[in-house]
């Protein structure tokens, strides 16, 4: 019954902070920066004078004059009768267009599943064929890293240059047929499938080194037996992760939905989120937040299924995190920080706002990148870029970091904004910020702290709770210290290093959401060089000057590897923390992993 | 000498919340007077050391209260002050883990006084105190990590003795030590306590240590 167990402060928490959010999803418009009723006041009555008379008899018909809460109970009221609201900008109802606009995402969301189903099963085949060799396996391969390593929004412009603009295989846009469903689709399964693909791949080549697998084959059961156990157990232990990285495609959506122009449910918000319309961003945050908590269902449906077998819910240990090769690894970041710090060393000294060089002049010895669209040096623009970009990552990082501290010791009570947090895609967040405050750098950089502090809180948590029982602090009120001066002298200097390398590892992966959200308009305006930005403003010039995309593209690559890299650097150094909430069963494995050759080569005499 | 020193009346431990609640120590009442010694034993997972850590002001008890020297200790809802802290020491299972690391044995000591008794003339009880427990002066200014687990252990003896307590609380002080060091250390440890008066609470499971103290209490698994 380990599952059920919670603290009085961790499942209040939870219900408050449940609460908060419908509370919050139905305030929106009373949180807008934009005076509701001088919209509403426009879209609808546009031979009204925006007297105070009038919108003060707006606001009151929206219930907005009674403040936040009275304003969401409303629009609760109207949701649970079947009115989503009118449009703010046509006046219209906007039920039936978010309607239509979750259809086509749903298509679209079942083909991606497919892809995304293809390439799993792709990767995780040489796990599969390594049980049925009996060979000790390495875990996912480059492979299935390199497919992750790309956002959707990066792969989504890559597909429509290569695909659709240079080979002319495919359609660019639009939703009229399968035809216009294949690259949106790849663009949103093949980075889900590769993480999928990664996690499933990682989870079986941990779980065939299990005891139990040894002793199934020595009593001879067959390859297909060995492989549906393994999968069963691989699956038991990833299964929460499944969910995550399904809602993640729900954000990932609005990129690949923007670029290739699919009226699906992401653009919609999107265009929401500009027009700063919020009852529609409320319908399509409601339906979204619906998908979401299906999809949380059917996972633990799901995860039910799967342990309800003859063990105890919660004694299944954790995959382990697999050591890939460390050399590789060293030399991928380095070359790929080492790329990143040529672009920014030459580039810096450049200017790259003036309008200098010819329109769209060709890469040459003088413009190694060649010039934009506006006649501005595009590798100035683009280190302006990787320095604005990387400073205001810095920052992001490093308020994550002060916040996750004070959460963590305040204990259970941040956990349940945390699994909010950690469960929202950071476009969704930056769609939801833009709608209220405008699209702005500001803006942006709330939404990716918002989805980067709860990793930390929650390394902070354990990291605390570790130094905690470390006996010295432990015996330090007897000495009769204080205990903010226990805190301040002796647990915060035995958690911030730790967290500053936690924070620092988490940079790139900022840096790639930063990126995302200017790409969509949601960040940095124009001409701010951002390396969204210069990305969005280069595929407008695509067919006449693929070297408008290719200059920002490459530093986003380089960052995204980098990204991949070093997160499993993480991954392999995370363990020291988490044994110290699960001790024992972070320790078995370890011994049976160890134990395995020997016993695993006598066997197939025994066969 | 028949004040006394602790008392507790129907201290219990829980861990965990609601339907998930654990108590890991029974209720228990015992008292303790100047000059005595008493031996806590029984079995693993008993509870011995969640008393000890409470009877040492490191966490309060889910019932019952804790009285030294007359005074309300702690009870479910208040802990010890800092001006009774003064009053309970303790030496710990592993000594040289419980120092801070990057501490001086010596600064160690200066930090409890400050903090406890600041009216004491710090190298009067330094000195005393590090005689109390026979703990070599040369090593006063080394880092807890240089010491061996013998020297450890007085040194942590000295670092209780230093602000001249009433109450001793030993949590297993010998088991981490091998056999001919813990004898030494045991011996140390009834040695100073005659010497000072001071009331000894020992936690062990070792019967013999045990059968040297006046009296033992058995605690039970719940």
């Amino acid at each position: 019954m380990q599952r059920f167990r919670f603290s009085l402060p961790t499942t209040l928490s939870y219900v408050l902070s449940s609460i908060a959010l419908l509370l919050l999803a139905g305030a929106l418009p009373w949180l807008s920066r934009t005076d509701p009723a001088a919209a509403i006041l426009r879209s609808r009555y546009a031979e009204l004078e925006p007297t105070p008379q009038a919108l003060a008899a707006v606001r009151q018909q929206l219930g907005l004059d009674q403040g936040p809460i009275f304003a969401s109970l409303h629009w609760w009221n109207g949701v649970l009768h079947g009115d989503l609201g009118s449009s703010w900008v046509s006046g219209t109802p906007v039920g039936p267009g978010v309607g239509r606009a979750l259809l086509v995402s749903l298509t679209l969301t079942v083909f991606a599943g497919l892809v995304a189903l293809l390439v799993t099963g792709c990767l995780i085949t040489p796990a599969i064929r390594a049980i049925l060799r009996n060979k000790p396996q390495p875990g996912s391969g480059a492979i299935g890293v390199a497919l992750t390593a790309l956002p959707e929004f990066l792969l989504a412009s890559f597909l429509l240059i290569v695909v659709s603009v240079q080979l002319k295989w495919l359609p660019p846009f639009g939703w009229t047929g399968i035809e216009t469903a294949i690259l949106p689709a790849l663009a949103l399964g093949i980075p889900a499938g590769g993480m999928l693909g990664r996690l499933l791949a990682d989870a079986i080549a941990s779980a065939s080194t299990e005891r139990w697998v040894m002793i199934w084959r020595l009593a001879g059961a067959r390859g297909s037996v060995l492989v549906l156990g393994v999968l069963r157990r691989a699956a038991t232990s990833i299964i929460d992760q499944f969910g995550l990285v399904f809602i993640g495609l729900l954000g990932g959506a609005v990129a690949v939905e923007q670029i290739f122009a699919v009226p699906g449910l992401g653009r919609y918000l999107l265009g929401a989120a500009n027009a700063q319309d919020i009852p529609a961003l409320q319908a399509g945050l409601l339906l979204m937040a619906a998908t979401a908590l299906v999809i949380g269902l059917l996972t633990s449906v799901a995860r039910h299924w799967l342990r309800s077998g003859s063990l105890p819910a919660g004694a299944l240990p954790a995959p382990l995190p697999r050591r890939s090769h460390s050399v590789i690894r060293r030399w991928t970041i380095a070359l790929s920080l080492g790329g990143l710090l040529l672009i920014l060393l030459s580039g810096l000294p450049r200017d790259p706002f003036s309008v200098a060089h010819q329109r769209l002049a060709p890469p040459s010895f003088a413009l190694p990148f060649g010039a934009d669209a506006s006649g501005r040096d595009l590798l100035a623009r683009v280190a302006h870029g990787t320095m604005g970009t990387v400073a205001q990552a810095v920052l992001i990082v490093m308020l994550a970091m002060v916040l996750g501290l004070l959460l963590a010791s305040v204990g259970g009570f941040a956990r349940g904004p945390a699994a909010i947090a950690n469960a929202t895609p950071p476009i969704l967040a930056g769609v939801v910020i833009s709608a209220l405050l405008g699209p702005s750098v500001i803006g942006a950089g709330i939404a990716v702290l918002w989805v980067t502090w709860p990793a930390l809180t929650t390394h902070a948590a354990s990291l605390l709770e570790e130094a905690r029982a470390m006996p010295h602090i432990r015996w330090l009120p007897l000495a009769g210290i204080p205990r903010t001066q226990i805190f301040l002298r002796h647990l915060l200097p035995a958690v911030v290093p730790a967290l500053l390398r936690h924070s620092m590892l988490r940079l790139p992966g900022v840096a790639l959401a930063l990126a995302a959200l200017g790409f969509l308009g949601l960040g940095a305006q124009p001409p701010t060089p951002e390396w969204g930005l210069l990305l969005a403003e280069g595929i407008n010039y695509v067919q006449r000057a693929p070297f408008t995309v290719i200059a920002p593209a490459s530093a986003l690559i380089l960052t995204s590897v980098c990204a991949v890299a070093v997160a499993s650097v993480g991954t392999t150094r995370a363990p020291k923390s988490a044994a110290r909430v699960h001790p024992s069963p972070t320790d078995s494995p370890i011994v049976s992993t160890g134990s395995q050759p020997h016993p695993v080569h006598s066997d197939p005499s025994s066969q | 000498m028949n004040q006394s020193v602790l008392e507790t009346t129907n201290i219990s431990a829980t861990r965990g919340f609601g339907t998930a609640t654990r108590q890991i120590l029974t209720p228990i009442s015992l008292s303790l007077n100047a000059g005595e010694s008493l031996a806590i034993v029984g079995p693993s997972g008993a509870g011995k050391s969640t008393l000890a850590e409470i009877i040492l002001g490191l966490g309060t008890p889910a019932t019952g209260e804790v009285k030294v020297l007359g005074q309300t200790w702690s009870t479910p809802i208040r802990n010890a002050t800092k001006a009774q802290r003064v009053k309970v020491q303790g030496v710990p299972q592993d000594a040289v883990a419980a120092f801070v690391p990057r501490w001086t044995i010596r600064k160690s000591l200066e930090v409890a006084l400050a903090h406890l008794a600041p009216e004491l003339d710090v190298e009067r009880q330094i000195h005393q105190s590090i005689a109390l427990a026979s703990f070599d002066p040369t090593l006063l200014n080394r880092l807890p990590r240089e010491l061996s687990g013998g020297q450890g252990q007085r040194a942590a003896l000295a670092r209780a003795l230093v602000v001249r307590p009433a109450l001793l609380v030993a949590d297993e002080p010998t088991s981490a030590l091998d056999p001919t060091t813990a004898a030494q250390v045991a011996d140390q440890l009834f040695v100073t306590a005659k010497k000072t008066g001071v009331a000894l609470l020992l936690v062990t499971h070792d019967s013999q240590l045990a059968a040297r103290c006046t009296r033992t209490i058995t605690i039970t698994a719940h």
